[in-house]
Formats: structure tokens, C-alpha cells, sequence
């Protein structure tokens, strides 16, 4: 169970993640999460949205350097130490999380290298797993 | 007379116009009459011509097809009568095409980077080698050096010419060379401290860093027994060296020269009319001609130089396009010389770049690019020198299909394009990747360099 993420490659410059947003909105494509930050000339921003087949397309379209990569997605009770917790559980067993952010609400993605076992570690544990069908009724359900 | 040796006293010489307490290394040339001047070139030119009309097939085609034998020159505008050479004919040639000399005359050969990879070789018989000895004596003595001088030798030493060039011509002279190399900053004001050097060969973009780094070391320059730079390998702005004369307390000149006509030493900057070189004229004809037809340009004018060495004898090149743009006057100099000035070369009509003393051709990028998959071949060149250094940006642009999520990735693909670039330019620069796209196309000629150096 993992969820779609788009990472997009944009140059360090002021409009250029304003220019792929906008594309995103004209295409009703709804973001759910990003993830942003200062890595120098360049970087990857990385989103979540209820639609990522079709954001890819879209963005592909502009021409823009544009992967998607699976992710897990983690619906955290919103209680303190629950963040901690999960975290524990991954690193238990040597997992590396290589990123992770958070989305709206208490929702976090998380980018692993093995994602099959990171997602049997935490289907033991007291958190829900979310898939992208979920994520994108998500949208639904706020509207 | 004012004791050279004693640090300011050049320029002190200089500002209060003694010029001759300066030295002059051979005022029977240097300070000889216009036409004493170009009756030596004449005899020279006539000598020259029938050397490589008689030893160098290439060129014996060549005049051969235009209809000139060696016995048209009888004066010196009969130059133009004879073939151009270009960079190409160096490199078409390589390594031995064009030597009038069996290999068991020549005592040393060096090269320069070719535009693609196959570099230009030239070779100097023992002639040869007193020929560009006597051009360098000349030009070091143009900045007060002395025999007694303790030189650090900065430039890097290998095939290129500027290291053996400036060498041998300074130890012939009677100095103390000291092969420090290029590079290690702290080690190279180590040894202007524990040898007592005197005078600094290297690239005015590199004195400035050894100026920087001794001032964060410590070092007091004022008290230095550095008392000269010796410039050379790129274009060095007044204002450049105004600014290291004052933080280095030393006086600098720099000199021009080329690979292919000899070296460094064609022509060198008395410290009476900073802008302008003298030229060695008894070594090398000059003319100026426009670059698009090749036609001599009135005199004074702006235009492409043109040398024909004299007397040098294993490569005896025949009126090598420098596609250097200056012009040059033959009055007499405040120094006291009378050989012909040329201005200080600034701009070229190629688009060679000349970044930390190497020669860059953007061509060069965009031959590593086309063997780089998940690049474009669009890219854009920034040169600038905030830091004192030159520093070169490559814009590079990613090909969508290249992109990866991760950052490490990104950053590893842009590294191999760094090292690539490195290994074929033999100059560092730094690789900037942007989206797919980002490289502004042009509909005509596409402008692949942006020089902000000042």
C-alpha cells in the first residue's frame, strides 16, 4: 500500500515553482502535500496530490523534468509522541528514511528504499496506511 | 642611477619619468632607428621565406598554388603576397608536418590544447631557444628585473610554454630561478619567505589569490622581498593590476605572446606606456589586417594581428592569424625604445575564453555534451572573477528522461559532468543544471558565452 508522489525538477529561481502550481490548478489537479528546500542552484520539489497520473502528464506536457516515485503514506493519530513512535518503529528494524514531510492534517509521506518491508513493519503497529485511492477521496471528503 | 633592486624603485623611476636609470636589455635593437628596424625585418623576411619555401611542402604547395616563389619578397609590404596560417594548419598537421627541421635538430618541443581534443605541438632548434631567450631578457627588464633576481616560477611548468619560456630566458639572464609550480597558495609564500624571492611569475588572476591568502596568512607584503610580478597566460585589466601592485607592493607587467609563433615574449609592457607592449620586432613582422577580408587595416587601426616570426627556424610559421584584436603604433616611446607598441590585447574574433591562463573554446563544452546522455546540447557559459579568480559556470540542460528523485543523484550526474568537462578543457568549472528548456534559443547566432569578468 503506497501513494504516488511527483517530484519535480525546478531551477533556484523566483516562478518557478509558481509557474508548476499554477499548472497544476488549471488542471484541477489538488495538492495534498509538498515537500521544498534549499539544495542550491536546483531541487527537487516533491508533492502529493489527489490526481498524479494526470499532474505528471500536465507537467510533462510543459516540458518539465518531471518522476514519480512511490511513497509510503501514514495517517498519524494526533496525539504527542506519535510521530516519535513510528519513526522508532523504522529504525528498529535499520530502515533509513531518506525524506519524509508532513501533508494536511496528520498525514506524512515518507520516501524509503524498501518500501514492501518498511510497509509489513507498520501494518503491526497502531497507524493506518493510506493509498492513494483514500488520499485522493480525501480531497473529496474536505470539499 | 637608482638601484633596481631596491622595491619601488621602478615605479618610482617610472612616475618621475627617469626611464633611463630602467634597463634596456638591447638598445641596438630596441632603441635602432624605424629604418634600421625594417631593414633588419627585410633581410630577415627574405631569409625566412626561402627556409620554408625550401624545407615545408605544406607551404611550398601553398605558394606554389598562389604563384610566389621566395625571390617575389623585395620589400617588406610583399608580405602579403604570401599564404596565411591558421590554427588548423598546426593542427592538420600534427605533430611533425610543418617542422623545417630533421627531429635530431630540435631540443624542445611543447603544445597547447586543441580546440577538439588533438592538441598543437611546436618545436625550437637551439636558435630557436636564444631567439626566445633574448625576447623574454627584454621584457623582464622592461619591469626593472635584474641578474641578481630570485624568481618563484608560479605557471604551471608541462607542455605549455609560458613555464620553460619565462624560465630559460630569465636564468640565461643570470637569475635565480626557483621551480616553485603552480598551485599550493601557503607553501608558495612559504617560499617567497624562507628563499627570499624577489620576483613572481604567474597569472594575474593567481597573484591576486597569493596576495589574498598571504594577507589572511599574515603575511606583510610591504615587508616582502617580493618586489616584481611577472604576468602572462590571460588578459590582465589596469585595474587588476593597479590593484595587486598597491595590496602586493611590487610592480607587475605583463607580457603577449602565442604558442604557435613561439611563446610568451612577442611583445612585453614597459612601464612608460603601460597599455601598450613593445614588440620584438626584429623577431617577429607584425601587420593588422581587417578579419573578414584579410586586407591590412590603415595604421593604428584596430584589427587582427598577424606574426611572422623571423629567424625561428623549426616551426617557421608564415603570417599566423592570432585572431587577437589590436592595434599598434610605431612612434617613440617616453621609455626610450622605438619599436612598435601594440595594444594590450582584450578581445579575440574567435570565441576562445581564457580562464585561469587556459585556453577555453566553448566548442570544447559542447563536444563533451554531445557524449553525455541525459544532457541537451544547449548550454551557456558564465565567466565571471567576483572572487578575485576566474570562475567558470556551465549551464547544462537536463533532458527530462535524466531526471531522478534523488538529490544525491542529481548531484552525482552533475559531478560526471564536471570531471568530463575538466579532462578535455583541463580547467575546472562548475556544472549548473537547469530544466529542460531553460537555455534561451536563438534563432541566429546563438550566443554561448556571457564574460562578466571586470
Amino acid at each position: 500500500m503506497s501513494i504516488s508522489q511527483i517530484g519535480v525538477f525546478v531551477e533556484n529561481q523566483s516562478g518557478h515553482v509558481a509557474r508548476v502550481l499554477d499548472a497544476l490548478y488549471k488542471a484541477e489537479v489538488q495538492v495534498r502535500g509538498y515537500c521544498m528546500s534549499d539544495t542550491g542552484d536546483y531541487g527537487i520539489v516533491r508533492f502529493v496530490v489527489d490526481d498524479p497520473e494526470k499532474a505528471k502528464a500536465v507537467l510533462a506536457d510543459m516540458g518539465c523534468a518531471v518522476v514519480t516515485k512511490d511513497v509510503l503514506c501514514l495517517r498519524l493519530a494526533d496525539t504527542p509522541g506519535e510521530l516519535a513512535r513510528i519513526m522508532g518503529v523504522i529504525a528498529k528494524l535499520g530502515i533509513n528514511v531518506e525524506y519524509s514531510y508532513s501533508l494536511v492534517s496528520t498525514y506524512i509521506a515518507l520516501s524509503v528504499k524498501d518500501l514492501a518491508a518498511a510497509e509489513q513493519a507498520l501494518e503491526n503497529e497502531s497507524v493506518e496506511l493510506i493509498d492513494q485511492a483514500q488520499l485522493s477521496a480525501l480531497a473529496k471528503l474536505d470539499a | 642611477m637608482a638601484d633596481m633592486t631596491v622595491k619601488g624603485a621602478a615605479l618610482k623611476a617610472a612616475a618621475e619619468g627617469r626611464f633611463d636609470e630602467l634597463p634596456i636589455h638591447n638598445p641596438s635593437i630596441e632603441c635602432a632607428s624605424r629604418e634600421r628596424i625594417e631593414a633588419i625585418q627585410l633581410a630577415r623576411l627574405i631569409d625566412q621565406v626561402e627556409w620554408t619555401y625550401n624545407r615545408v611542402a605544406w607551404y611550398r604547395d601553398k605558394m606554389d598554388a598562389m604563384g610566389v616563389k621566395p625571390s617575389d619578397i623585395k620589400c617588406l609590404d610583399d608580405v602579403r603576397k604570401l599564404p596565411f596560417t591558421d590554427k588548423s594548419a598546426l593542427r592538420d598537421t600534427f605533430p611533425y608536418g610543418l617542422f623545417a627541421e630533421p627531429l635530431d635538430q630540435i631540443v624542445e618541443l611543447h603544445a597547447s590544447s586543441g580546440t577538439t581534443g588533438k592538441p598543437i605541438v611546436v618545436g625550437y632548434d637551439k636558435g630557436d631557444m636564444d631567439l626566445w631567450a633574448d625576447c623574454i631578457m627584454r621584457l623582464v627588464q622592461m619591469a626593472g628585473v635584474v641578474p641578481s633576481d630570485r624568481v618563484q616560477m608560479a605557471f604551471g611548468y608541462g607542455m605549455f610554454t609560458g613555464g620553460f619560456g619565462l624560465h630559460y630566458g630569465l636564468q640565461r639572464l643570470g637569475c635565480m630561478m626557483i621551480p616553485a609550480g603552480s598551485g599550493n597558495t601557503e607553501r608558495q609564500i612559504q617560499m617567497i619567505q624562507d628563499y627570499g624571492t624577489t620576483v613572481l611569475v604567474a597569472t594575474p588572476s593567481y597573484a591576486l589569490h597569493v596576495c589574498e591568502v598571504g594577507e589572511k596568512m599574515g603575511y606583510d607584503w610591504e615587508k616582502s622581498t617580493l618586489r616584481v610580478g611577472l604576468f602572462g597566460g590571460e588578459p590582465c585589466t589596469p585595474a587588476l593590476k593597479a590593484e595587486i601592485e598597491s595590496r602586493m607592493h611590487i610592480v607587475c607587467t605583463d607580457n603577449y605572446g602565442l604558442t604557435e609563433v613561439m611563446g610568451p615574449g612577442v611583445s612585453g609592457e614597459c612601464l612608460a606606456s603601460r597599455d601598450m607592449q613593445h614588440i620584438a620586432e626584429d623577431h617577429f613582422l607584425w601587420e593588422v589586417v581587417d578579419p573578414e577580408t584579410g586586407e591590412p587595416v590603415p595604421d593604428g587601426q584596430m584589427g587582427e594581428l598577424v606574426l611572422t616570426p623571423l629567424g625561428k627556424h623549426a616551426i617557421p610559421v608564415l603570417r599566423y592569424r592570432t585572431h587577437d584584436l589590436t592595434r599598434v603604433i610605431k612612434d617613440k616611446c617616453a621609455c626610450g625604445r622605438t619599436t612598435a607598441r601594440m595594444q594590450k590585447v582584450r578581445a579575440r574574433c574567435d570565441d576562445m575564453l581564457i580562464i585561469r591562463g587556459t585556453n577555453v573554446f566553448p566548442s570544447q563544452v559542447e563536444d563533451v555534451l554531445s557524449t553525455i546522455e541525459g544532457v541537451t546540447p544547449h548550454y551557456r557559459i558564465v565567466v565571471d572573477n567576483e572572487t578575485g579568480l576566474d570562475r567558470m559556470v556551465v549551464h547544462v540542460e537536463l533532458k527530462p528522461e535524466a531526471f531522478s528523485d534523488s538529490f544525491e543523484e542529481m548531484d552525482n550526474f552533475r559531478r560526471k559532468i564536471e570531471e568530463k568537462l575538466k579532462s578535455v578543457m583541463l580547467v575546472a568549472s562548475k556544472v549548473k543544471l537547469v530544466e529542460p528548456g531553460g537555455i534561451e534559443r536563438s534563432t541566429g547566432k546563438t550566443k554561448h558565452v556571457e564574460d562578466l569578468r571586470k
